[in-house]
């Protein structure tokens, strides 16, 4: 029988869940393709495909789907919407499966999908034995695929700890970076970002990187109401790690209202560290931010004495 | 004597008449009903607001801050889906900062799922309530808000028609002014009678086959004429029929459910797509198969929901060859540019039904 392949946008939750993702889909016997990392052109397509007031992670994210349809037997959205109440991710997350099954109606291209509604008792797992029903397969297959997924995320979670925690020990500036994963590690945004401050010798640190289990109650700290858990999670490595870092860059992409709304609150109640606010649009990129960087880095050395 | 509060919130098209009976009528408190919104409102708002938030959040910002320099020393955050569930905690904290002193009641915080959560916030307003007094004044204030979105719906199917259009529009300003005063089922009810006589006495001249229009979006926006720049009337000024789902009742309170509405949208979308989506889709679906000759479509500057389902709007579009106007409303939004699109979009729709018929 011929491999059945899945394509997977390397956007917006594929940061967060590639790892479930992939291996999922490599222990259920399929072929997974990723599109290619972020260019200008990823953003120069999805602008075209996408209305102009979306933002540009929203953009980057449909030029991913784009470079991938006619490519692969299905492509893989989807829509989660909650971990329970007060848990949630941006609405956009609720839509993103049937803009895409709107947007490319006419091309031949097929979707898989599943739903996350854990306030409504739809959890991950159910939702992932749910797909492999539409796709005929053996439940019990699918139940260990999904486990070995799960623990293989696991895995990838204690060695971002990991990671930062010796990030957290090295020597020189170092510069706690509050963002969605999508956007720290996107090639097209946050990466030129990260790499220009390890070029001045800064350290840069990811405020999203912390035990997903207990930040949600470690967030209440700063912010008694925020109901998204990736911001959640931010606030909470923002409050863990604040006493160990020079400064704070609040990056996100154009024109995101959620993360304004809970970056305003950030502004307004972290006190005493130097913050700058990012915001990446799509005609620009990361062009021109270089010199907002390095005044905010000579700030902080200058107020480091160290100038 | 006891403290009595005076209490505020943010005004929302004319639901604030119903506001004002809840808590007068059912929680004890004084109501303090702030100026009506205009520039000034969404300007101040909009300065001390982040730039890229939703532009309710700017006017409903802007008019606690009217509220405040009227008197009230309590403002109640409500809660809800999408991104209103976190106005409260911001702007409670933008008007901290600014100086204001203020109890601030936030349902977000209360809004658990749980029942008795939701009653110790109302607790809050006041302590001392009753439970079964604020049910009845509760229902009371629904049936009001039944009759404000029936009688509103009825005005601009209408006015465009009407033999006198100022005696039209002056039947419905006396209902609204009578439910902002009324103090009793009974007024609620006289209240409604006498508008539907007035309104019902003044002839119409309707054409057998009006231009009907069907008006969707965003749940703030879309009702709030002060934040579309009055774009219902605008339509019916040039003689349109307008049609609107979309209310508060209808949304909140008669809503037939997700999965009811889904199911007549299935070749659309297979989820629901965000807070008001599912609604929006259906009733654009609906005007087209009902043969309207248009949609307007209204949301604010950066609405995450209403962005999303334009894709599904495109090709409901394509499919019914309905045309559909897309208007994004925000503090520079000018009334003169709107007109512009509003007029075009007419004059193309009448175009379309006289070839078309
Ligand atoms: S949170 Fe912001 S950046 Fe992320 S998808 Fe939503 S609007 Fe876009
Ligand atoms: S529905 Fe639109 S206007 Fe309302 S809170 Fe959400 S983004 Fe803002």
């Amino acid at each position: 029988m011929e491999q059945i392949t899945v394509g997977i946008p390397r956007g917006l939750l594929y940061f967060r869940y590639r790892t479930v993702w992939k291996t999922l889909f490599k222990e259920l016997g399929f072929k997974v393709i990723v599109s290619e990392p972020t260019t200008q052109e990823t953003a120069d397509i999805g602008s075209a495909l996408t209305v102009d007031e979306g933002c540009l992670a929203q953009k980057l994210f449909f030029g991913h789907v784009s470079s991938l349809v006619g490519r692969c037997d299905y492509i893989f959205i989807p829509r989660i919407r909650n971990y329970g109440k007060s848990r949630e991710l941006c609405v956009r997350f609720m839509a993103l499966y049937d803009m895409a099954v709107n947007m490319f109606r006419g091309s031949g291209q097929k979707f898989l999908t599943y739903s996350v509604d854990e306030w409504k008792s739809v959890s991950e797992k159910e939702s992932v034995l749910e797909l492999a029903k539409t796709l005929d397969l053996p439940t019990k297959r699918v139940k260990a695929a999904y486990k070995t997924a799960v623990k293989a995320d696991e895995e990838r979670q204690k060695e971002l700890l990991q990671k930062q925690s010796e990030r957290l020990k090295r020597n020189g500036l170092k510069i706690l970076i509050a963002a969605h994963s999508y956007v720290i590690e996107d090639n097209f945004v946050g990466k030129p970002i990260t790499e220009y401050l390890k070029k001045s010798g800064a350290v840069p640190i990811r405020a999203d990187v912390v035990d997903r289990d207990s930040a949600f109650k470690k967030s209440l700290e700063l912010s008694s109401t925020c109901k998204w858990t990736v911001n959640q999670e931010i606030m909470s490595g923002i409050l863990s790690y604040e006493d160990r870092v020079d400064g704070i860059i609040l990056l996100s992409t154009f024109p995101c209202g959620q993360d304004a709304m809970v970056n305003e609150l950030i502004l307004r109640r972290v006190g005493d560290m130097p913050m700058l606010n990012l915001v990446v649009d799509g005609q620009s990129g990361t062009a021109g931010l270089e010199t907002r960087l390095e005044s905010f880095l000579d700030i902080i050395r200058f107020k480091k004495g160290a100038l | 004597m006891d403290f009595i509060k005076t209490v505020a919130l943010p005004r929302y098209a004319e639901y604030n008449c119903t506001f004002r009976y809840i808590l007068e009528k059912g929680l004890d408190v004084k109501y303090l009903l702030q100026p009506p919104l205009t520039q000034h409102t969404l300007e101040i708002g909009a300065k001390y607001s982040p730039d890229f938030v939703c532009t309710p959040f700017k006017t409903t910002l802007g008019s606690m801050i009217e509220a405040l320099e009227a008197g009230a020393d309590t403002l109640i955050m409500i809660f809800g889906l999408c991104k209103l569930g976190y106005y409260g905690e911001l702007q409670e904290q933008i008007l901290r900062d600014l100086g204001y002193k203020f109890d601030c009641i936030n349902f977000s915080d209360f809004d658990t799922g749980r029942k008795k959560d939701y009653i110790r916030g109302l607790k809050r307003i006041n302590p001392k309530m009753s439970f079964a007094k604020f049910a009845v004044a509760g229902m009371e204030a629904i049936k009001m808000g039944d009759y404000l979105d029936e009688i509103t719906g009825e005005y601009y199917k209408n006015y465009g028609f009407a033999q006198d259009r100022k005696a039209y529009q002056h039947a419905y300003k006396a209902f609204l002014r009578d439910m902002y005063a009324a103090g009793s089922k009974s007024d609620i009810e006289e209240g409604y009678r006498r508008a539907k006589d007035a309104m019902s006495r003044i002839p119409l001249d309707k054409p057998l086959k009006p231009l009907r229009v069907g008006v969707i979006g965003e749940f703030y926006t879309a009702m709030d004429a002060f934040s579309n720049l009055e774009t219902e009337q605008k339509l019916a000024d040039m003689g349109v029929e307008v049609h609107r789902w979309m209310t508060a009742t209808n949304r909140v309170i008669h809503y037939p459910g997700e999965t009811n509405l889904n199911v007549k949208i299935q070749e659309y979308c297979r989820y629901e797509m965000g807070p008001t989506s599912t609604a929006n889709i259906w009733s654009a679906k609906t005007y087209a198969e009902k043969g309207f000759d248009g949609i307007v479509h209204i949301k604010s500057a950066n609405c995450t929901p209403e962005i999303d389902i334009m894709p599904v709007l495109q090709n409901i579009g394509n499919d019914y060859k309905i045309p559909i106007l897309y208007l994004t409303f925000d503090a520079q939004t000018s009334d003169v540019g709107l007109m512009t699109r509003l007029e075009a979009f007419y004059d193309m729709i009448a175009m379309r039904k006289k070839v078309i018929v």
